[in-house]
């Protein structure tokens, strides 16, 4: 009997010291039977050992379940959808700055494709306002991308468009895409807190986040390209 | 740069099938359609307008005896209009079992293109004229765009047309 509940204890110390270093539960995750559910057994399991071995009064325990937290509330969809690129960096890398009709935008150096001198770029009928064509680079055609009308359409004024003189063009990662641009900046060492990154919950899922020292966007390479090859506007918020 | 960028590699391979396409200008562009739709080209003629009809038939001509229907390209393209020229030529093709003819500004030559220099055209635009590209191709440094004439009208249309 001592033994036994010195067993006991032992169990009631374990399921204390369980509870005070849990691991914190995954938001909306089931968790099967854990650690502290596992010691709560084997007190069952000491208890009918005990019961057993002095028979009295017959005492029915309620059956253990798996515990499932509460799930979480979800603070502004902190995940993109799964199949969404994040485009966030955990760690330090470089951006290049680059203008378009006013506008200042980064990209990380570690997705860009390459930088072109803008040259003749072909026109294709029946395609929207903001693909300017094809232009033909070496042994490759590249899909230029009028930058200020696809990413500021509402604002891209026929007077804007027009005044817009472009001179290079940004390639995106190992795309066909090109991003035609005024000027280049310079590049920047960023750390991943100089980035306010983006929630993933609205329109603009082009954007990664806003580089803080200058005040601009930072884009998302990968899904600047999904959006492109799929001929969506930027601020298309029903294509995730 | 990457092996996913669009590039004109030739290939000994035996399905790169060669084919021949007769080139156009419409503007500062170069089209082609396939030579073996093309049944002849003329000079540029007087072409009868058709009242009623759709506002991409300019009207009919008289071919040896038959009235073949001719199409306004670049407004079928969503191209702006332009003068007529010495260059002004109509191409007379073969489409979907009709003959019609196409306006356009000038021809240019007949080449030869393997399938593996053909590209596709990236998919954007939901205009209706963007489903009339059947690729791209680098030519000698100049892009051609290759155009499908089986889709420069509907059935409809082409319905509409032998009625014209």
């Amino acid at each position: 009997m001592n033994e036994s509940k010195f067993a006991r204890q032992k169990v009631m110390e374990d399921y204390l010291s369980a509870l005070l270093t849990d691991d914190q539960p995954t938001p909306g995750a089931k968790i099967p039977l854990d650690n502290v559910s596992k010691l709560l057994n084997a007190a069952l399991l000491e208890i009918h050992q005990d019961v057993d071995s002095h028979p009295g009064p017959v005492v029915s325990l309620p059956e253990i379940t798996e515990i499932t937290p509460p799930a979480e509330k979800e603070e502004g969809a902190a995940h993109p959808p799964s199949d969404q690129p994040s485009g966030v960096y955990h760690c330090e890398f470089q951006g290049l700055i680059f203008e378009v009709a006013g506008l200042t935008l980064a990209l990380p150096l570690t997705e860009l494709g390459g930088i072109h001198q803008l040259g003749t770029v072909n026109p294709l009928f029946g395609k929207p306002d903001w693909f300017k064509g094809v232009m033909l680079h070496r042994e490759e055609k590249i899909n230029v991308v009028d930058t200020a009308l696809w990413v500021m359409p509402e604002k891209c004024a026929e007077k804007l468009a027009a005044s817009t003189k472009y001179q290079y063009l940004i390639m995106l990662g190992d795309s066909t895409w090109g991003l035609a641009c005024e000027s280049l900046v310079n590049t920047v060492i960023l750390q991943p807190e100089d980035v306010k990154w983006r929630k993933f919950d609205g329109k603009r899922t082009w954007i990664s986040g806003m580089v803080k020292k200058k005040m601009c966007a930072l884009v998302n390479v990968k899904q600047l390209i999904r959006l492109l090859d799929n001929g969506i506007y930027s601020n298309n918020s029903s294509f995730k | 740069m990457s092996n996913s960028r669009m590039s004109n590699n030739t290939t000994s391979d035996a399905d790169d099938e060669v084919l021949q396409w007769v080139t156009y200008k419409l503007g500062a562009e170069t089209y082609g359609i396939n030579v073996m739709q093309v049944q002849e080209v003329l000079r540029h003629t007087d072409i009868a307008p058709v009242p009623g009809a759709p506002e991409y038939v300019l009207g009919i001509i008289n071919l040896r005896g038959n009235v073949v229907t001719v199409i306004d390209t670049r407004a079928r393209f969503g191209l702006e209009p332009t003068e007529l020229s010495d260059n002004t030529r109509i191409v007379i093709i073969e489409s979907e079992e009709q003959v019609v003819g196409i306006l356009v500004d000038s021809v240019a030559e007949v080449v030869y293109l393997r399938s593996s220099d053909i590209d596709s055209a990236p998919n954007v635009g939901t205009e209706e004229s963007a489903k009339f590209i059947h690729g791209v191709s680098n030519r000698d440094g100049e892009l051609l765009i290759l155009v499908d004439l089986n889709k420069l009208l509907s059935d409809e249309e082409w319905e509409e047309l032998t009625n014209v």
